[in-house]
């Protein structure tokens, strides 16, 4: 079973939840697909045993020959090539490494090299938490080729707990698709609520079932629970608004350091949402 | 005209709140929103839309003819977008770059680039100033494209209404949409908070702004959580010669107005609004020097 966890707003305690899911069975496969700001790291402490460098092929010109690029900069989509005579200026932000400039550009004037633009870091974390995350390159956009490499990896076999990006955009989609049940994490405020609704939209379009845990429980207003109860949503759990969470939270500790006896809650979700996914 | 952007990588430390503020301390200001798909300061700003326009975005390949299975576009996409399937190939649409390496390579133009309709784009007017903001189809391409555009409108409309001060509300995380908020503005507000999440995403995102070469200042939310925590981020900034701007005290009476949409600020009993309007002092003598 997959279970992902995710939040349109940030900083609403994805990570929070996530960790706390993945201590509670102590046996299962976590994946933080957060590459932008990955921090489920600080929380779980594995022992990183395997770090791959994740490169993209983007081109270079041979221009002492002469030849015109013209149709390399014509043919690219993302504006990263442009070719004045037989010059050429490359921008290499804007490059995804598609290739088409081999294909259209001069036979032999273009030529690729491995560009690093993030790293897959696996480890473990006992007693049997199989962790593994993606980390991007500052300064690179490629986002979902990151993902894209933490999907190959999903262990099917096992239980696994992914940390989703914030937001309700691709790399959210790319999170929680191969989920078979969504843990949406929000705040009562009404960013917090704005964004829930937002994010319960994707998944619906994307078929997955989900439930909704409030964190900081006690600030804000009643309006998430008004909205979760007009629309038949289940709330899984409430986190109270806690200042000495926060503290622990501050020092890369879990819910389940601050109180074990957050362990069973977290436990019986887990239970329940087997019930639901078996059902289906 | 100057162009700021209040950035944080990780989400929840208080863009908004800061760029909210701001947005109301200002004088001859235009309001973005560059968080377009969990967009959240037009809730504070509660605006009246003026303009509306459709936001077409990056064009995904689709077999429009008849494919006659010879594997091409399936070798040649670097994307893994393309997959064979029983009686036409499989494209999927999240990992489709828009390239148009299948488009090119297709013995019988039968896969076409297909520009979508992924969201909209709004001028607004609110009681403080001109807002525009946007609001990105759920589960579409978070694009930079999206946030450029939005960008060039504000740029417009500043000069057609001789402002000058933009002041962007960015999105979390250090990845295409916060790259395109960044893009060519003056400044950037870093809003950081003294956990370690916050520490390690903030040093990520000033990496980011390192790279594209842009001057920033950092702001520590809810320093009194963990003062050595707090310690850590300042002498970080100054081994990095970044100006801390300020540090706000943790301080219930934010989530207390923002649950009224109230900006910080105008609540004068708001410790952290007090030191907001004092970073806002601060900035200033930068953005009007």
């Amino acid at each position: 079973m997959i279970i992902s966890v995710a939040s349109g707003k940030g900083g609403t305690g994805k990570t929070t939840v996530a960790v706390a899911l993945a201590k509670s069975i102590s046996y299962c496969q976590f994946i933080d697909y957060d590459v932008e700001a990955p921090n489920a790291d600080l929380f779980l402490k594995p022992d990183i045993k395997h770090i791959n460098n994740i490169t993209i092929k983007q081109p270079y010109f041979l221009t002492g020959l002469g030849k015109s690029f013209k149709a390399c900069s014509d043919f690219c989509h993302y504006n990263a090539v442009a070719a004045i005579d037989n010059k050429v200026i490359f921008f290499s932000e804007l490059c995804h490494g598609c290739g088409g400039c081999i294909l259209v550009g001069p036979e032999g004037s273009v030529r690729e090299r491995d560009i690093k633009i993030g790293e897959i870091r696996k480890g473990f974390c006992p007693p049997g938490i199989n962790f593994l995350m993606g980390d991007l390159q500052p300064g690179s956009m490629r986002t979902t080729a990151i993902q894209n490499e933490l999907e190959k990896n999903i262990d099917h076999d096992n239980h696994v707990i992914i940390d989703c990006p914030p937001g309700n955009s691709c790399s959210m989609v790319m999170a929680v698709r191969s989920s078979d049940f969504c843990i949406l994490v929000t705040e009562p405020t009404p960013f917090g609520l704005n964004d829930l609704i937002i994010s319960i939209d994707v998944l619906k379009n994307l078929k997955i079932p989900f439930g909704v845990i409030v964190n900081r429980f006690g600030i804000g207003n009643d309006e998430v629970f008004k909205y979760c109860r007009s629309n038949n949503i289940k709330i899984l759990l409430k986190i109270p608004n806690d200042i000495e969470i926060a503290k622990y939270y501050s020092q890369g500790l879990s819910l389940i350091d601050f109180d074990s006896l957050w362990k069973n809650k977290f436990v019986c979700i887990i239970d329940e949402i087997e019930k639901e996914v078996s059902v289906k | 005209m100057k162009q700021v952007t209040i950035i944080s990588g990780k989400g929840g430390t208080g863009k908004t709140t800061l760029a909210s503020s701001f947005i109301k301390l200002a004088a001859k200001q235009i309001a973005v929103d560059c968080d377009v798909d969990a967009a959240n300061l037009y809730i504070l700003l509660n605006p009246s839309r003026k303009k509306t326009e459709k936001f077409i975005g990056g064009a995904k390949a689709e077999v429009t003819g008849t494919c006659i299975k010879c594997g091409k576009c399936e070798e040649l996409c670097r994307f893994e977008a393309i997959s064979d399937s029983q009686d036409n190939i499989k494209i999927d649409k999240l990992k489709c770059e828009s390239c148009g390496v299948c488009e090119y390579v297709c013995p019988t133009n039968a896969i076409k680039l297909k520009p979508e309709e992924q969201g909209e784009f709004y001028v607004s007017d609110t009681e403080i100033c001109p807002f525009v903001h946007a609001r990105l189809d759920p589960g579409a391409e978070n694009s930079g494209l999206l946030v450029t555009r939005v960008r060039n409108i504000a740029e417009d409309l500043a000069y057609a209404n001789n402002k000058d001060l933009i002041i962007i509300d960015g999105a979390p995380g250090i990845g295409c949409s916060v790259i395109a908020s960044l893009n060519g503005v003056d400044y950037t507000i870093i809003v950081t908070e003294p956990t370690l999440s916050g520490i390690s995403d903030f040093k990520k995102i000033f990496e980011v702004t390192k790279f594209f070469n842009i001057k920033s200042f950092v702001c520590i939310n809810k320093f009194d959580i963990n003062l050595k925590n707090t310690g850590d981020i300042e002498k970080f900034c100054s081994e990095n010669n970044v100006e801390v701007l300020g540090k706000i005290p943790y301080d219930e009476k934010v989530p207390e107005n923002l649950s009224y949409k109230k900006i910080i600020i105008d609540d004068q009993s708001s410790k952290a609004g007090g030191e907001i309007i004092k970073i806002w002092d601060k900035l200033k003598s930068y953005l009007y020097s």
